[in-house]
């Protein structure tokens, strides 16, 4: 197993990051309601969106507003709807001063030769600003869009095969030879090395509910991902995976209000008013990932006083939403942060304005409670 | 049609470099060279000034010694403005959905301005190290499979299936086209000197790229491939000074020690590239190929070395003459990489474009 590379994380300030917004959504004219925002967000997927239409100009503004926001990095999504998320962090990079970049990439559609070098590249101009979401596949139809056949369990044998050789290739300990059932090396260089600021590998985030991506983090990772959910049923899980220097991130949205009940008219007012709802709910059971058929079953609205599932039926597990008073939030967080979660990674809507309230409202409070102020 | 001149890109750390034998592959081979990693500076100095000598595009080589060139475009694209970026990649490296996709994300990113050189692949070794055990003609096969996917993709006209004997696609859709004022897909070049390059250009592509030769040996090949449809377009590289013995001076200057000779030898020995076995024969055979034509570098610095020698008036003169056969495109280089541009692009460029104006026929 390679080294980990953790350092005492109670200790240590959480990790901020943020959902990269799809293309369009920040470049819309004008202030947004935070229901306009977040209907662009859900029809990003329907004919007639921009979102597969790089947004350089709305990408850099909020690119820039999340790095005075105390943000450290944007989780950039992969999938057939949406621009290639290595290519546009390469290109982000360069309008951003120390903004780093989540890409996400699915393990079975390139060679991992191939990939390793793409990621190094992009982290020899921008050091250390690029860290990985390896995503084993999405629905079975999407990957067999792109030529991809397995099924869910053997996609995961492969993905470890995939960062296996990886590894080999950023532990750069001589020619890379590796003879698996998905991959196959032979003697195998790359002269462009991986600038990690130190680290052996990039940082990566292995997402999934699974018990496979659970495995798969815990032996190819640096971090598990996972939506949010309540302290007692995440505890577990949590201490079993820090146990084996594992990282934890949680993935959710968050609205932050002066008040409660400000935080909760929000909310409501994001509930499908039309048949969107039914229709982003077929797409959620279609797909074959334990996240989504978990998803697609909630019932209960209120996870806990501050935790909502009430987009998740209709939206999808990530919509998983921490709401509440600015203390509220900060609370929540620091409680997260206590049975050893480590990083965070937000959405909000409208997206420029909800990230600068969560960075001078939510982080500044969290920050002055981890200084013991 | 104006001739189109494009320009390679230099590796990394190259464009500071004085001395042509700081550039050779023998020395860019090795894991302690600066080609290895990007040079954003000194790229970024080489384009503004490629703009300004009237260059349309430049050409990213792909190969294990160097960055990624799809990363690279899109980066170095965000700071400039009209050059274009002709980005080579290996067919069997990743998925066609996938290759199309990061192509499509690249256009949109840096307005359009963006071609592809395929290339089906380099030597066996350097194939196994990125996990491809194919052979030559196999390599050759699937990337007509690959190219075949892409235009199906590219061509936006319903879900993708395909069923090959290397590639199968099911329903497949990307939602992010390709972006460009005037194309809904990339230039594609194909290079290589082997039949099988030549169908798969002709096939797939939109131009076929060769290595330069004599206009009497290039006729009957520019006229086969005008037949399907499809541009040459030629490498070559350039001494242009302002008289023939300066020029010649410059030439012998280039050659290199006897170590890097050997070395280099070695290197294109263990080549199974048709390319570099026919450009070595020149250089072996005959030196130069005509007044102008100089394949005497060739052993030095590998097979895209044969060289135009000579005035600018000459080099003019002789650019037109592949004109006048039907070449409507170059991809050139020369050295030191960045000052041969610009000497071109100030002395000679300006000839052919003055001559093209007052002969509508040329």
């Amino acid at each position: 197993m390679c080294e980990k590379s953790v350092n005492n994380p109670r200790s240590s300030v959480v990790r901020f990051h943020w959902m990269l917004p799809k293309a369009g959504e920040v470049s819309i004219g004008g202030p947004q309601t935070p229901g306009e925002a977040a209907h662009y967000r859900l029809a990003s997927t329907r004919d007639g969106s921009p979102a597969p239409i790089p947004d350089i100009r709305g990408w850099t503004l909020f690119g820039r507003r999340a790095e005075e926001s105390g943000i450290e990095s944007l989780l950039v999504s992969f999938s057939k709807y949406e621009p290639d998320p290595i290519l546009v962090s390469a290109a982000l990079g360069q309008r951003t001063a120390k903004l780093k970049f989540i890409a996400a990439y699915r393990s079975g559609l390139m060679k991992p030769a191939t990939f390793v070098q793409q990621v190094n590249t992009v982290s020899a101009f921008m050091p250390g600003r690029l860290a990985l979401n390896i995503v084993a596949g999405s629905s079975t139809a999407e990957q067999r869009g792109y030529g991809d056949f397995l099924a869910h369990d053997e996609r995961y044998a492969r993905a470890e095969e995939f960062l296996e050789v990886c590894h080999s290739f950023w532990r750069g300990n001589g020619d890379v030879s590796f003879d698996g059932k998905y991959y196959q090396v032979d003697q195998g260089k790359l002269h462009t090395p991986l600038f990690a600021n130190g680290l052996a590998t990039p940082e990566i985030y292995i997402s999934g509910h699974s018990a496979q991506a659970e495995q798969l983090a815990l032996s190819k990772g640096t971090c598990l991902l996972r939506v949010a959910d309540t302290i007692e049923n995440l505890k577990p899980a949590v201490a079993r995976v820090r146990e084996r220097g594992i990282e934890v991130c949680l993935r959710m949205c968050v609205i932050c209000r002066p008040t409660r009940a400000e935080a909760i008219d929000v909310a409501e007012s994001l509930l499908p008013q039309d048949a969107m709802g039914q229709y982003e709910r077929s797409v959620a059971v279609k797909n074959d990932s334990q996240m989504y058929r978990e998803a697609s079953e909630a019932q209960d609205k209120w996870l806990s006083p501050l935790l909502w599932k009430g987009f998740v039926r209709y939206y999808g597990p990530v919509w998983t939403t921490l709401l509440g008073s600015f203390d509220d939030v900060a609370g929540a967080l620091l409680e997260y942060k206590e049975i050893g979660v480590t990083q965070f990674i937000m959405s909000g809507w409208p997206e420029l304005d909800e990230v600068r309230t969560f960075g001078n409202e939510v982080v500044t409070r969290v920050r002055r409670a981890e200084a013991g102020i | 049609m104006s001739l189109r001149f494009h320009w390679m890109l230099p590796k990394g750390g190259e464009v500071g470099m004085k001395t042509a034998q700081e550039t050779s592959r023998v020395l860019t081979t090795k894991s302690t060279s600066k080609a290895s990693l990007p040079d954003m500076e000194g790229w970024l100095k080489f384009s503004r000034c490629a703009e300004e000598a009237g260059i349309e595009s430049v050409l990213m080589s792909f190969s294990r010694y160097e960055p990624d060139t799809l990363v690279i475009a899109s980066a170095l694209g965000q700071q400039t403005k009209t050059l274009k970026f002709i980005v080579a990649y290996r067919t069997g490296f990743m998925q066609p959905a996938t290759f199309v996709q990061q192509v499509n994300t690249l256009s949109g990113l840096i307005g359009g301005r963006v071609a592809l050189n395929i290339v089906a692949g380099s030597s066996a070794a350097e194939q196994r190290g990125y996990g491809d055990f194919l052979d030559h003609d196999q390599r050759y096969a699937r990337a007509d499979e690959f190219l075949e996917i892409c235009h199906l993709f590219w061509r936006r006209n319903g879900d993708v299936a395909y069923q090959g004997d290397y590639f199968q696609v099911e329903s497949g859709q990307l939602s992010t086209p390709f972006l460009a004022p005037d194309r809904s897909a990339p230039e594609i070049y194909v290079s290589g000197h082997s039949v099988q390059a030549e169908r798969l250009a002709q096939r797939q592509g939109s131009c076929w790229l060769r290595l330069i030769d004599t206009p009497e040996n290039l006729l009957p090949l520019v006229e086969r491939n005008r037949e399907h449809g499809i541009e040459m377009c030629l490498r070559l590289c350039v001494i242009c000074r302002p008289t023939r013995d300066e020029a010649l001076d410059a030439a012998r200057a280039l050659l290199p020690d006897d170590d890097t000779e050997r070395a280099e030898r070695q290197i294109l020995n263990s080549s199974e590239s048709q390319t570099l076995k026919q450009a070595l024969a020149k250089a072996d055979e005959v030196g130069w190929m005509n007044e102008n034509l100089w394949a005497g570098l060739v052993p030095f610095y590998g097979s895209s070395a044969i060289t135009l020698v000579g005035t600018p008036q000459e080099l003019a003169r002789a650019f037109l003459a592949y004109k006048a056969i039907g070449i409507t495109q170059f991809i050139i280089s020369g050295w030191p990489k960045l000052e041969e541009m610009v000497i071109f692009g100030r002395d000679v460029v300006p000839l052919v474009r003055v001559a093209e104006t007052s002969c509508k026929s040329c």
